[in-house]
């Protein structure tokens, strides 16, 4: 005790002394202190009370409910994209197939909710896609976090390397595998196959069960209308992801992705090619004999026994392959602007289907046919062919293309020479039948197909035009032009003036020609087969078979007699298409047609007429049965003799295999 | 008193020399074993919570906890072996060295996330903070105890409050609001234990929900911010937890799934996913019972609580044995401000008190609240033992 400090021996001593008056009483727990104390107590009581009953709330009232969402924080469903049918052509070869792509994704959910725009802003000069533009649709996907928004497909190797080794700095970013649609033949065929996009808000509402926001759909053609067989069936798997996303363990496969089915079309890829480089040839003709303005065109190849497309081309046209991966908008405005396909001659649309093309010379046989089985003309009733003829009550003159022939002829010989003053004879008596006989013709003509739609599987049509006096009437306002005039007739006679036909309409007539009177139903599917493994036959899913063809009530010999002139057009020293094909080794026959129709050129008044340049015809014909029907259109192409005569010989050269042997091009009707 | 030779080597002063085996003889043995099963328990606790926080190192949090705890070990022997009326004594010394913490936190610290509330030191990082908790109360105290004889005088009670609110100020301006609430639970428990008259408590009171309403509604409304928004979201967001699920009340709702998800038996540690997977924001400091009661479930989570509970009921028996006044207050202010921390802290990660960023005691992963945690049961401990002291010495 002697050696603790000093300070403190006073305190020390005092313990062995009495209180100290002057130092405060010894403590003692008052029960003031004890009640406040208690106070403590009941508040710490109440305290440990409240938490226990959260507790036991929490965990073991409603203990599953929260682990079930526990659980579903940590799994995300990924959809497994399901490769999409190849389209093959008639022989199994692929016309269009996928390539493996690499696709990144973002989930809207999963960017941070701080510097969203910055992970976007990255993203976006990685992928070298324009930032304004993916902010905006993150924007507006911002509500819909359970679908990622697809940025940019068919990726680069190097930006996908970058994205993996930068993941940290991309939360939200998904890479994943793609197929991207492969066009081994760029343009073949594009407006027949179509292209596929991202699915649109409206098909998401009409069918929302079958799209999901990101998929891929067929936008046209046969992508769209065999969409539901091309697409598959997309698979699921599960991947446990933390906080940020990132994944946490493989990938559980749930459900396996059914690909797509093959499609088969009708079209040979042989056939095609050629067909396409026939209007291309027809067009570069057309402009060496002085149609400078010929910029466009269609040829259409049917089997005449059952419809089978064989070959469907339109020029110009465009590679479907534009609209593939990230699209361009540069690229496709040819596609999607009206103003800019305008300039190039609309590429998008399939004029075999929906060009209308007043239908010229080739009409002739329609309307050969029609006065036969109205009994307006007997075939072999000699019809004279003068340079010209005046009709009507204001002897309106009618001129023949050709002011050198000057003779009687019957049916087959004015089909061969294409003599305009035989069929406005012929046209005239139409005229002559009264308000009923007028419309003998258009109806015959509708029995062959002609005002409505071919009714092909693929793509939109267009269904023409075939005037009658109601539809005059109905059309125009002055009691004039409500008239129908002997010159409606005459012109209707010589496929002129408002009459209008598709190339497709055409080719099913001249079908219909070839194979004794029936009608066929084009079509460019044959059958939907499961993709087929390497070295096994494809299984069939499902065949269209074509509807058997209709006979439209033609009298067999009338048929026969107009079969006799197509010939005679082809063969015959007077034929006007004979220059063309008299030496193919291959009996074909067919008629020429030079339509005139208005076409707006600058530097030219309204109302300049343009030729358009058509043939029609089959082969092989008379001793055979016909195997293939062709139908050539040549915009602004000039004579049908010059421009569509010679695509059209092409064409039959390649099916047939042999070369025609001497060509000689003469400007006929 | 007999003077023995072993007694004469403790080297400390006469007044407070005491026979060490008496002073072990005189602590609570209860209250020990709480601490020690409570430190044990929290430290299985964050084995399993951070378990895959590092990759590659599963124990690394535990390890650097264990070594705090081993510190704190040490922190809590010289606090029992420390008599607390050396702090009544000096309650300037341990204001003014309060203060001094502050301000050197303010000049020093470096800013984690916007706060300046951590001091380098070596390899660990020192939250001074947390060490204030023991020291405001054993100061505040001190002064309160001083003025005992003016307690029923409100120009008392206004003096007290204006000491404490400077270092409750420099803690809030760090920020860090968690902290300076829980200063002011120490306040308020070491004001009504001091004697401060009911009338002056009610009139605190009201003072204290008027300053509530303006700081969180009334000042707002008339532009003038005191708090930051997103501080006034957190008080006021957890009595409306679907307010805005994704964004500020997004580590409630997660944690509220998290502590569901335990259900009776809990997760186990490999398959709590809220907290392996990174769902559960801050799992190993803030929302650790979340975690933790997500592994371990309603039984685990009960231990726990329980375990708190032991720790508080004995704290506040502490106060009843307390050999003076000074020991009874600290004690009380000690308890007080323990308990409201495990209320706010496990509450929060209930969805029924407010975020606020306030580490649960002995489970939270940080060195400092462990280290000034065990320092202060121990400075129950040495109340308790001079208590038992005082009552041998009073028979």
């Amino acid at each position: 005790m002697s050696d603790a400090p000093y300070g403190e021996r006073r305190n020390t001593s005092t313990r062995f002394l009495p209180p100290d008056p002057g130092i405060e009483a010894p403590y003692r727990l008052t029960p003031g202190l004890a009640l406040r104390v208690g106070v403590l107590g009941v508040v710490a009581l109440m305290v440990f009370a409240v938490l226990f009953f959260r507790l036991w709330s929490l965990q073991v009232l409603s203990g599953d409910t929260y682990l079930a969402a526990a659980q579903g924080n940590q799994l995300r469903t990924i959809r497994i994209e399901a490769p999409r049918g190849t389209i093959l052509d008639r022989n199994g070869k692929p016309i269009v197939d996928n390539v493996a792509g690499t696709a990144v994704k973002v989930w809207v959910g999963d960017l941070p909710k701080q510097g969203r725009y910055d992970v976007i802003k990255r993203l976006a000069w990685v992928l070298k896609v324009p930032p304004a533009r993916l902010a905006k649709e993150v924007d507006q996907r911002i509500a819909d976090p359970l679908n990622p928004i697809t940025v940019k497909t068919a990726v680069g190797e190097d930006q996908v390397a970058y994205l993996y080794e930068h993941q940290a700095e991309f939360p939200g970013v998904q890479i994943q595998q793609t197929y991207l649609r492969h066009y081994p033949h760029q343009t073949l065929a594009a407006q027949v196959l179509g292209y596929v996009g991202e699915v649109s808000e409206g098909d998401l509402e009409r069918r929302p069960k079958l799209y999901r926001s990101g998929d891929k759909v067929g936008k046209a053609g046969v992508e769209s209308t065999f969409d539901e067989f091309l697409r598959g069936e997309s698979g699921q798997a599960q991947i446990r992801v933390d906080s940020l996303g990132r994944p946490q363990g493989p990938l559980e496969p749930k459900r396996e992705a059914r690909p797509g089915h093959a499609v088969r079309l009708t079209i040979d890829i042989g056939l095609q090619r050629a067909a396409e480089r026939a209007l291309r040839y027809g067009i570069a003709t057309a402009r060496e004999n002085e149609s400078y303005y010929a910029n466009g065109g269609a040829l259409v190849a049917l089997d005449p026994r059952d419809g089978a497309v064989l070959a469907m081309a339109s020029t110009p046209t465009y590679k479907p392959s534009v609209y593939v991966g990230r699209v361009d908008p540069k690229k496709i405005q040819p596609l999607v602007n009206d103003a800019a396909a305008k300039r190039q001659n609309y590429p998008g649309i399939n004029r075999v289907t929906t060009g209308v093309y007043p239908p010229g010379s080739t009409w002739k046989p329609v309307v050969a046919l029609a006065a036969m089985q109205e009994h307006l003309l007997e075939p072999y009733e000699s019809v004279g062919c003068t340079p010209s003829a005046t009709y009507g009550l204001d002897k309106q003159e009618f001129v023949n293309w050709d002011p050198y022939v000057n003779h009687a002829m019957s049916l087959p010989e004015a089909l061969a020479r294409s003599c305009d003053t035989y069929f406005y004879d012929v046209g005239y008596r139409f005229y002559l039948g009264g308000d009923k006989g007028r419309t003998r013709m258009q109806e015959w003509a509708r029995r062959f197909g002609f005002g409505a739609p071919a009714g092909i599987d693929v793509g939109r049509e267009e269904t023409g035009l075939l005037p009658t006096p109601a539809w005059r009437k109905r059309t125009f306002a002055s009691d004039w032009d409500k008239a129908w005039n002997p010159g409606d007739s005459i012109q209707l006679a010589i496929g002129q003036k408002d009459v209008a036909v598709t190339p497709l309409q055409m080719a099913r007539f001249y079908a219909m020609l070839a194979n004794g009177g029936k009608l066929v139903k084009p079509y460019v599917v044959s059958q939907v087969e499961t993709s087929a493994a390497r070295g096994q036959a494809p299984v069939v899913e499902r065949r269209f078979t074509p509807d058997p063809p209709e006979s439209v009530g033609v009298d067999p010999a009338a048929l026969q007699v107009i079969r006799d002139g197509l010939y005679a057009a082809t063969h015959s020293t007077y034929g006007t298409s004979s220059g063309v094909f008299s030496s193919f080794p291959i009996a074909v026959a067919g008629k020429t047609g030079t339509a005139e129709k208005v076409v707006p050129i600058p530097g030219y008044p309204p109302g300049h007429l343009e030729d358009q340049s058509w043939w029609c015809g089959y082969g092989p014909a008379q001793t055979e049965v016909a195997r293939i029907v062709v139908c050539a259109v040549i915009e602004n192409g000039g004579h049908g003799s010059t421009a569509a005569a010679p695509a059209a010989l092409r064409v039959f050269e390649r099916f047939f295999g042999v070369k025609a042997e001497t060509q000689t091009l003469v400007e006929t009707d | 008193m007999i003077v023995d030779a072993g007694r004469q080597r403790i080297p400390l002063r006469s007044r407070d020399a005491i026979d060490v085996a008496a002073l072990v003889r005189r602590l609570d043995l209860v209250l020990l074993l709480a601490v020690a099963a409570l430190v044990g328990y929290g430290l299985w606790a964050v084995a399993g919570i951070t378990r895959f926080d590092i990759p590659g190192d599963s124990g690394y949090f535990v390890t650097r906890q264990a070594i705090a705890a081993a510190i704190g070990g040490t922190g809590l022997v010289v606090a029992i072996l420390t008599p607390p009326s050396l702090y009544r004594r000096h309650w300037r010394v341990v204001y003014g060295g309060t203060i001094g913490l502050m301000i050197f936190v303010f000049v020093f610290a470096e800013a984690v996330r916007g706060s300046k509330r951590w001091i380098e030191l070596g390899p660990f990082q020192f939250q001074p903070s947390e060490f204030g908790k023991a020291l405001f109360v054993l100061a505040i105290a001190g002064f309160l105890v001083e003025k005992q004889h003016r307690i029923g005088r409100l120009r008392t009670v206004a003096t007290a409050i204006g000491l404490a609110i400077v270092p409750m100020v420099l803690v809030f301006l760090q920020p860090d609001l968690g902290t300076a609430l829980v200063y002011a639970a120490a306040l308020s428990a070491v004001l009504f234990l001091s004697g401060v008259r009911w009338l002056h408590l009610g009139l605190l009171l009201g003072v204290a929900a008027l300053l509530v309403g303006s700081v969180l509604w009334f000042l707002p409304a008339s532009g003038i911010e005191v708090l930051k928004p997103y501080q006034t979201a957190r008080l006021t967001g957890f009595t409306n937890p679907d307010s805005d699920p994704s964004g500020l009340t997004y580590n409630v709702n997660q944690s509220i799934t998290a502590v569901g998800a335990g259900g009776l038996e809990g997760r186990g540690v490999t398959d709590a996913s809220q907290t392996r997977f990174d769902y559960l924001p801050e799992h190993a400091t803030d929302f650790v019972f979340a975690s933790f009661a997500e592994q371990r479930g309603f039984f685990g989570a009960s231990i726990l609580l329980l375990l708190y509970l032991l720790v508080v009921w004995r704290g506040l028996r502490v106060v009843t044995v307390a050999g003076d006044l000074y020991g009874a207050v600290v004690a009380g202010g000690i308890v007080f401000a323990f308990l409201f921390q495990v209320f706010v802290n496990v509450g929060m990660t209930m969805g029924i008190a407010p975020v606020t960023g306030i580490p649960l005691p002995f489970v939270t992963v940080g060195g400092s609240s462990m280290v000034a945690n065990l320092v202060a049961v121990g400075v129950l401990q040495a109340i308790h033992a001079r208590g038992r002291e005082a009552d041998v010495l009073r028979r």
